[in-house]
């Protein structure tokens, strides 16, 4: 009785398009949502990042290495700043207790340019004292603020994935589409060429890609090296998908259809194969942007990535690799931490995509 | 099934050609090699150097040197290391052996682990059993292989319990048999549990999945309806039926296990083939690069054909077929 | 050929009904989202019978059939009313190692789509002999197995042991299915939809099978049938549902000659010619509302072309309007 199903469908109170429908499915997992506000937080700080930041990337505080984090703490109702003096030894400091120094919000410090733009001299919190220094996080080996690196290294990651996905999904997309939808020695080429991709595990084609630039580049340039060799690498996979996707669309109506109109090739891959993957697409980018982000961490940690003394957070967490450094000052961990963080709120969002989308992944 | 599975073994060939082509070509566009940091070197003279080139066919275009390359290492001959100064088989065949040990180690601790956790996950859905596990599945998906293996450096460091750094302690040859052994597996451990811990996740969620998905199958209601119990509902029924897709996707997580163990290698200090892959690429050591690349293939490659190999062993449907 | 069916020491047996559903109530769902999908289902099968039940898809036929072996997803199914006796004892107070006996003991099934009832990664012989294993492990041998295979009708039993359920055609498979279900000797066969899923001749071959089984083992059978064709040919009794209730219940000589409840007269006048086996259970004007969705009076009240005002407000009751016949409509005999 198959039209009993349309039909009671149709009786339901008030019809809700797949839009809405996906859109209160994903609102009734708390965990998607919070996925989804802590990437909202993250994005918003690092384009915030030199406004936030108390200090510039590569503020060397060279009476300060290896500090540990200093926090402002309560007077009364004031926000004040302890100062901390070095006691002889490594890198061991104490709090001078009673010699505070207040806390400022909306600050002048160090200049920078607002979204590589507007250039501005106010931050949001700060002493304006070089003696009461703010280092939420701590210092590393150069006496740099850590936290003010943190958000400037989330320029990099965070944006590293985002345009990766677009580069390599357009690819991946484009080229599994023509190749499920022309078939044949096409298709043939396309996919052998996936098949060889990914029979080479991800880092050592990495580095295999990796050497085909020269080592000492600017971070600026590194930033688009990883973009490309790792939307080389993740395109494939894609593709395959695409193209299984695209196989079983090409037999709906609405494609023989187009295609008996003489609608052009491309137009019909563009127009009404490739949209109506999208949905997948929209839950597998989600749950690839951490690729980017590690991919990054990966190869600045391995140092064929950002370059000091740009701050990355791979390259911060190359300082940690020193045990003796990792058991003195676990503070150098702190990128490891915002890494994870990023990392899990776009799995919680992604998982909720998903269940909601209700594509099999 | 024979057929099929050399069907399997043929289809290997070119894809391995291909993929060593393709780092050839790669390593040829890359700029510079190892002699010119040598040439800087006034105690070398230009002559030694262009002898040395021609010695190995470097100075002779990518497909030239493709082909002695290709025709040397189907006798088992891999070239030669200019920065280790000895044959490149021997070096590589050492770190093979290692990345292979680290890798396996890993893959058995984390399916060891991943599938009763699994199992117990789809079982007992939805309590906290359950929840507890879905939140270390996140947590193991999230959790950056470098930060995992940078606590497990600080872990050892702040008890001293496992030795860091290399396959072997520095008097392992003085070791017996059994002293040995015992040394190599102690520096085999934290490695191991760190590249475990981070596939684990993923193994973990994806047999959760399957035994749900087979547990709503017609055949496990079918086989309640006569009767069975249901603990040899879910053992027989479901849990056979549901290994064959994890048996399917065991390629995709073994590329993710070898990838993780580069960057396991490179931290912990493991002598294997990643770690010779940095060495060797920071020193411009090409054919040792291209040679490393060509193992981690092999080794994934093979894996694969394994994989393939448990399916049609453990799914008559492709046994049979 | 010797009868399976051991004769029955206590013949009080025969007295009693084998099945007896009395008013059972179950939900999809507590609470808000509670769903009613069976508001009093009555129903009794005697040894030895047969009886049909019909009715559009979603009318709750397959959760009546399951409900009898407790087999029924929980959650989100639970019970909120009735009984279910099966020999005299209320499935729904037993304990689950005593379900387990009875599940494949006294009540075997079989289900519609015999390609995915059975195990595709282990041989049909051991599928059967686990059945035999679960029930009269004396018996679990390959020579027991053969002869059920023999009288299910597949030839060539020996070879066909070792063989895996994908290796066989859709109707085998469910001889396969019926031959487990027999394994251990049940008193009441279930068979939800056997044919839905195969060719039409293979569907004639089925139901040929088990009327074929029926006389030669005696035991009860309860068809779940979409083809009201093959209602006329196998049923002692039939009883139509709709809307998670029973709504007639008579011999079916008697419902087929004279169908009282205006839903049965719609089914019936929908189908073209009552014998063609291919025909499938139509529809009727109207939409079958969601369960949970149904009017507080008659659920059948929207479609019904006789409907009163009142029959939206009262719900009427299944009554016994001549000896044997059962309706649920006060006004049958307008
Ligand atoms: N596991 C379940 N969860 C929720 N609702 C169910 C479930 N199984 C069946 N139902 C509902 O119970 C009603 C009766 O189903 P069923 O007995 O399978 O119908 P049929 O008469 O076609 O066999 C249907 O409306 C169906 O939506
Ligand atoms: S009770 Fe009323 S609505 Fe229901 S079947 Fe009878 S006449 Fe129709
Ligand atoms: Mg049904």
């Amino acid at each position: 009785m198959e039209t009993t199903d349309s039909s009671t469908a149709s009786l339901s109170a008030q019809p809700l398009s797949p839009g809405q429908l996906f859109w209160r499915r994903l609102r009734k997992r708390k965990i998607a949502m919070f996925g989804g506000c802590l990437l909202a937080v993250l994005y918003a700080s690092a384009i915030l990042a030199g406004f936030i930041a108390p200090y510039d990337a590569v503020r060397q505080d060279r009476a300060r290495f290896f500090h540990p984090p200093i926090w402002p703490e309560f007077k009364g109702l004031r926000l004040v700043v302890p100062r901390y003096e070095s006691v002889s030894g490594d890198f061991a400091y104490k709090k001078v207790s009673g010699d505070t120094c207040p806390l400022h919000f909306l600050v002048s410090g160090a200049p920078y340019r607002l979204l590589g733009l507007i250039p501005l001299k106010i931050h949001l919190f700060g002493t304006g004292d070089d003696q009461y220094p703010v280092y939420l996080l701590g210092t590393d080996q150069f006496g740099r603020d850590i936290f003010s690196r943190l958000l400037y290294g989330s320029e990099i990651s965070l944006s590293i994935g985002l345009v990766g996905i677009v580069i390599s999904f357009s690819l991946g997309m484009l080229l599994g589409g023509i190749s499920g939808y022309f078939g044949g020695t096409t298709d043939q080429f396309i996919m052998r060429w996936c098949e060889l991709i990914m029979s080479v595990p991800t880092l050592y084609m990495v580095i295999a890609l990796r050497n085909t630039f020269p080592a000492g580049i600017s971070s600026a340039q590194v930033y688009g090296i990883i973009i490309i060799i790792y939307s080389f690498i993740r395109w494939a996979g894609m593709a395959r998908v695409i193209r299984g996707m695209t196989l079983s669309l090409c037999e709906q109506p609405f494609v023989l259809a187009a295609r008996g109109l003489g609608q052009s090739h491309l137009k019909i891959i563009l127009r009404h194969v490739l949209p109506n993957t999208f949905s997948y697409v929209i839950v597998a980018a989600t749950l690839s942007v951490p690729y980017y982000i590690l991919g990054e961490v990966d190869l600045s940690y391995l140092g064929v990535g950002i370059q000091e003394p740009s701050a990355s957070w791979g390259l911060m967490l190359n300082a940690a690799q020193n045990t003796e450094y990792l058991r003195d000052f676990p503070w150098l961990l702190a990128p490891g931490a915002a890494i994870f963080i990023t990392v899990l709120a776009f799995n919680f969002l992604g998982d909720g995509l998903r269940d909601a989308a209700d594509t099999k992944l | 099934m024979l057929k099929y599975l050399a069907k399997r073994l043929l289809h290997m060939i070119p894809l391995l050609i291909g993929v060593s082509m393709l780092t050839f070509l790669l390593m040829s566009l890359s700029p510079g090699d190892y002699f010119t940091a040598l040439s800087q070197n006034p105690q070398i003279s230009p002559e030694t150097i262009a002898h040395l080139k021609a010695k190995y066919h470097l100075d002779q275009p990518w497909y030239v040197q493709y082909f002695y390359w290709l025709k040397n290492a189907a006798m088992g001959d891999l070239g030669y290391s200019m920065a280790y100064k000895i044959p490149a088989t021997s070096l590589i065949l050492g770190r093979l052996w290692n990345t292979f040990l680290l890798s396996f180690a890993a893959l058995i601790l984390a399916w060891a682990v991943a599938i009763p956790l699994g199992i117990r996950a789809a079982v007992a859905r939805g309590s906290w059993v359950d929840h507890a596990c879905a939140m270390v599945a996140f947590a193991g998906l999230s959790i950056p292989d470098i930060l995992l293996a940078l606590l497990a450096l600080w872990f050892a460091a702040a008890t001293g319990w496992f030795p860091v750094g290399g396959a072997t302690s520095p008097v392992h040859d003085l070791m017996g048999p059994w002293g040995q052994c015992l040394d190599y597996l102690k520096h085999l451990v934290l490695p191991a549990v760190v590249l475990a811990a981070a596939d684990l996740a993923g193994i973990m969620r994806q047999m959760r999945g399957n035994l749900l998905d087979t547990l709503r199958a017609e055949y496990v209601v079918a086989a309640r309806a006569r009767g069975m119990t249901p603990f040899w509902v879910v053992y027989k029924h479901a849990l056979r039926n549901a290994i064959n897709p994890l048996l399917t996707m065991f390629g995709y997580s073994l590329a993710g296990l070898l990838s993780g163990a580069f960057i396991v290698e490179n931290i912990m200090a493991w002598p294997g083939l990643g770690r010779l892959t940095m060495e060797a690429f920071f020193q411009k050591d090409s054919y040792v690069v291209v040679d490393c690349v060509m193992m981690a293939t092999i080794l994934l490659v093979a894996g694969n054909f394994v994989a393939d190999l448990l399916l049609a062993w453990s799914d008559p449907r492709i046994r049979l077929k | 050929m010797a009868c399976v069916m051991p004769q029955t020491p206590n013949y009080n047996l025969h007295f009693m009904n084998l099945l007896e559903i009395k008013d059972l109530q179950l939900d999809f769902g507590r609470g808000s989202e509670a769903a009613r999908a069976l508001d009093g289902v009555s129903l009794t099968l005697k040894q030895g019978e047969t009886v049909c039940l019909v009715g559009e898809s979603g009318c709750g036929k397959s959760v009546t059939a399951l409900s009898i072996a407790q087999l029924v997803p929980s959650p989100p199914a639970h019970y909120v009313g009735g009984q279910i006796l099966l020999e005299g004892r209320n499935t729904l107070e037993m304990s689950p190692e005593e379900l387990r006996r009875i599940r494949g003991g006294t009540v075997s099934y079989i289900f519609q789509d015999p390609g995915a009832s059975l195990n595709p990664v282990f041989r049909v012989g051991n599928q059967i002999k686990e059945s035999l294993k679960l029930h009269r492990p004396e018996k679990a041998t390959d020579t027991e197995v053969i002869r059920l295979l023999k009288l299910v009708g597949i030839p060539a039993p020996e070879s066909r042991l070792r063989n895996y359920p994908f290796e066989m055609s859709g109707g085998m498979q469910q001889r396969v299915m019926i031959a487990m279900a027999l394994a251990s000797e049940p008193r009441l066969l279930v068979a939800d939809e056997p044919t839905t899923a195969l060719d039409v001749t293979i569907q004639a071959q089925i139901m040929d099978l088990l009327r074929d089984l029926k006389q030669r083992l005696g035991m009860a059978i309860l068809l779940i049938t979409h083809n009201l064709g093959i209602v006329g040919e196998i049923a002692d009794r039939v009883a139509v549902m709709y809307g998670g209730q029973v709504v007639e219940l008579a011999a079916t000589t008697d419902l087929l000659a004279r169908p009282l409840h205006p839903y049965t007269r719609a089914l019936m006048n929908s189908v073209p010619k009552l014998r063609s086996t291919a025909t499938r259970l139509p529809t009727i004007p109207g939409n079958v509302p969601r369960i949970g969705q149904f009017p507080t009076g008659c659920r059948f009240s929207p479609r019904c072309p006789i409907a009163r005002p009142e029959c939206s407000s009262h719900p009427p009751s299944l009554l016994e309007v001549e000896p044997g016949h059962w309706v649920r409509c006060p006004f049958w005999q307008t």
